[in-house]
């Protein structure tokens, strides 16, 4: 006698909850009614968190495979392009201090490092560019604030990869209006009252107010910090990293522009300040700002201080939205027939946006290995918790890696940031490879990684990590090496020519639309 | 280009050379076309879609040549051709639109255009004032073009809507060995096409939709031309470089 897995509750609808509905139910064919029942039930007295405003180029993939136009993304959310990110004064404080995390790959990689070859060469040139703009053409494409693709691209094709920063709230909207027309989604209103367990340990239903009782071969938590379900039910532990990752508090403001076409900025700007960094990101109507910080170095008066500094005079009275992280992640995410998804499943600072490409992977991960039954359920929770796991000690050591080599003094907050015992061995481990040669894939060996090698690479220069190449040879011949940066200053003249500005390609794409194909 | 509004007082005495006409598309490798005109554009050419630049709206076109810039049907002064396009037989004159009214059309000529020449035989205007026989088949050219505008729309619009699009892929080599590329362009996709169900066949017929359809299969068979062409270019370019060594 099997148990077949037929119907799915999910608790909660942000964009957790709406994205991971979106995602099994395309293709577990909901809408076809033979195919897996999604109920998604989510309180109108609880808001949702909604400050993932970044994500990662995965969500061009997630949005194609839901059945969404990238045309109607962008007239309903408030989208705009993401180039990948500009980190400026995490090294030296200084003004003229920056580099960038960009999303197009250094040219050649991986069949080709140009690491090495960049390092012997600013060695011996005091003016030679930066790691970032030698390598990649989309630094140059970022600082002209143009667009990563052009009016006749098709939809979710670009000439540079691309992400989004977008409006958290109207996009959990936007995803919920298509889960419930186009896929087959029941949408229940209500709040949830009680989680009723069964003998056997797995949840039976959730009780509320108005509906009743919804029940549920397997529930998925969206509930946000509250991880009703797999926290507070189930009895998960939750897995502190406050002694890596110091961020604790943050304070969100959104700031008009002064011209309703001003310049959309084509990437995210991180602002290292004394306690913390501020995020700054250009949505259509509205920039995105915030301030997160380490409540243990600094007061919220004077990071509120640091913040207005940043905005400006004009805008004293905007007022901030103070969010309180605990920096971590449940011991496990999959218990019984309860999977989280989201903040329910942990949450860490903004940094490098894991936060929405985190739902994505997890629901990818749950609609592909979908349990036909109860009694296989548990097999598939073991692998879901090895490999979730997996991710976030990957994304942690990834957000250490940019503390570690600034250079900064000027407070406590970053000179304790450097303290060994706040440096995880894995990442400690790959730092000693890194003396001597570049980060390469061979560092990085599972199916599921975060961040490619050369995400590392353009932290590590970025950051002024130095190599020694004195100790092991160059591998290649230099001319190959000189070819692939020739071609980099050939795109970039190319690209900065032909691509348009970040606000009149989205001008553009609501008035026209794009293609398909 | 220096468009302005043609002015039957001021432009009297403009004098055209029929004959330089065509030299503007002596480089041109993509020549908008409207539905109006796929019958003729199929006896000589291959007839493809690409996106407008501008815009990103796809529009249907004649192709003179496989590479950008290169028409292989220019002889060297006129074009080659059985037919040439209402948007080459309409130059110097375009239509443009007032800024006051948008949705009136103003007939504009480009007097940087080199068939404006003082030795031409064509002229705008009769001695007594009145548009010449050749103003007025300008004219109808142009009024051509202006009526296909929405029938060419509700085409491209009816093919999107079956996704009957799908880019062009040509696996060729040339006879000097370079593989041929083609990018931007797109193509009816006849095998969806063959699936369409008897409801949506129907639907094109009354439309008028499928004749066009088949015109267009039809005249994707012209790109062997273009492939002849550009191989004789290239035997031709071959024989003087070995006669000239």
């Amino acid at each position: 006698m099997v148990s077949p897995v037929r119907s799915i509750c999910i608790v909660g609808g942000g964009t957790a909850g709406w994205l991971t509905a979106g995602i099994i139910a395309a293709r577990h064919a909901s809408e076809s009614g033979r195919g897996l029942q999604i109920t998604l039930v989510e309180s109108e007295t609880i808001g949702i968190v909604g400050v993932g405003e970044g994500t990662w180029p995965t969500m061009r993939t997630t949005l194609k495979k839901i059945g969404i136009s990238e045309t109607d993304f962008f007239r309903e959310c408030n989208a705009s392009f993401k180039q990948g990110a500009k980190f400026a004064r995490w090294v030296t404080g200084e003004e003229s201090d920056f580099y960038y995390h960009p999303l197009v790959l250094p040219q050649g990689f991986p069949s080709l490092d140009l690491a090495p070859f960049w390092t012997k060469y600013s060695d011996e040139h005091a003016d030679a560019p930066s790691f970032s703009d030698a390598v990649c053409f989309q630094q140059a494409v970022c600082e002209l604030g143009l667009a990563p693709k052009l009016i006749t691209s098709p939809e979710y094709a670009g000439v540079a990869n691309y992400a989004y920063h977008l409006d958290a709230g109207r996009f959990a909207a936007f995803i919920r209006d298509h889960c419930v027309k186009n896929l087959g989604i029941r949408h229940i209103v209500d709040d949830v009252t009680d989680v009723v367990k069964k003998d056997t340990g797995d949840i039976d239903y959730v009780e509320t107010s108005k509906s009743g009782r919804l029940g549920g071969d397997l529930f998925i938590d969206c509930s946000g910090f509250r991880s009703l379900l797999l926290g507070q039910t189930m009895g998960v532990p939750f897995v502190e990293c406050s002694d890596v990752l110091f961020i604790d508090r943050a304070l969100a403001m959104q700031v008009p522009y002064d011209d309703a076409q001003s310049d959309i900025v084509p990437h995210t700007v991180s602002v290292a300040q004394k306690h913390g960094w501020i995020w700054d990101i250009g949505l259509q109507s509205r920039r995105g700002v915030g301030y997160v910080f380490s409540s243990n170095h600094t007061t919220a008066d004077a990071a509120l201080a640091e913040l207005r500094a940043y905005v400006g005079d004009e805008h004293r009275d905007l007022q901030p939205r103070e969010i309180r992280i605990v920096p971590g992640h449940r011991q496990t995410f999959w218990k019984g027939n309860c999977v989280a998804v989201g903040l329910a499943g942990g949450f860490l600072e903004p940094l490098e946006a894991s936060a929405l490409v985190l739902i994505e992977l997890s629901a990818d991960m749950i609609s592909t290995m979908m349990p036909a039954t109860r009694e296989t359920m548990d097999i598939v929770a073991k692998r879901f918790n090895e490999t979730t796991r997996y991710r976030w000690d990957r994304i942690i050591d990834f957000l250490k890696l940019h503390y570690i080599l600034s250079k900064r003094t000027d407070s406590k907050f970053w000179i304790d940031n450097r303290d060994p015992d706040s440096i995880p061995d894995s990442l400690k481990e790959q730092m000693e490879l890194w003396r001597y040669r570049a980060p390469g894939d061979q560092d990085f060996t599972s199916n599921n990684e975060m961040f490619p090698a050369a995400s590392y690479q353009y932290v590590l220069f970025g950051m002024g990590f130095r190599m020694d190449t004195r100790v092991s040879p160059l591998d290649r011949d230099i001319g190959t090496a000189q070819r692939a940066f020739a071609q980099n200053e050939t795109l970039k003249v190319k690209w900065t020519k032909t691509l348009p500005k970040n606000r009149d390609l989205i001008n553009k794409i609501k008035e026209l639309g794009l293609q398909k194909i | 280009m220096r468009l302005v509004e043609l002015s039957r007082s001021e432009h009297a005495g403009l004098r055209i050379r029929d004959d330089l006409v065509e030299a503007s598309a002596a480089s041109q490798h993509l020549i908008p076309i409207v539905v109006s005109e796929f019958r003729k554009a199929a006896i000589q050419y291959p007839i493809v879609f690409s996106k407008n630049p501008e815009t990103g709206r796809f529009a249907p076109y004649v192709m003179n040549g496989l590479g950008l810039q290169e028409n292989l049907f220019w002889s060297g002064t006129e074009m080659d051709v059985a037919y040439v396009p209402l948007n080459v037989r309409r130059l110097p004159f375009y239509v443009g639109t007032n800024d006051d009214a948008p949705d009136t059309n103003v007939l504009c000529i480009d007097l940087d255009n080199p068939c404006l020449d003082g030795s031409g035989g064509k002229r705008i205007v009769n001695p007594d004032g009145s548009d010449s026989a050749y103003l007025k088949e300008m004219l109808s050219i142009l009024g051509a073009l202006v009526a296909g505008k929405a029938a060419t729309e509700q085409f491209i619009a009816t093919a999107l809507s079956l996704d009957l699009l799908t880019p062009i892929l040509l696996d060729i080599v040339l006879d000097d060995g370079t593989p041929l590329q083609v990018e931007g362009l797109y193509s009816l996709d006849e095998e969806k096409f063959r699936q369409l169900d008897e409801g949506e066949i129907a639907k094109l017929w009354k439309t008028g939709c499928l004749d066009l359809i088949y015109t267009v299969l039809i005249a994707s068979g012209q790109i062997i031309k273009l492939i002849r062409l550009k191989n004789q270019r290239i035997a031709l370019s071959r024989a003087w470089h070995s006669n000239a060594g």
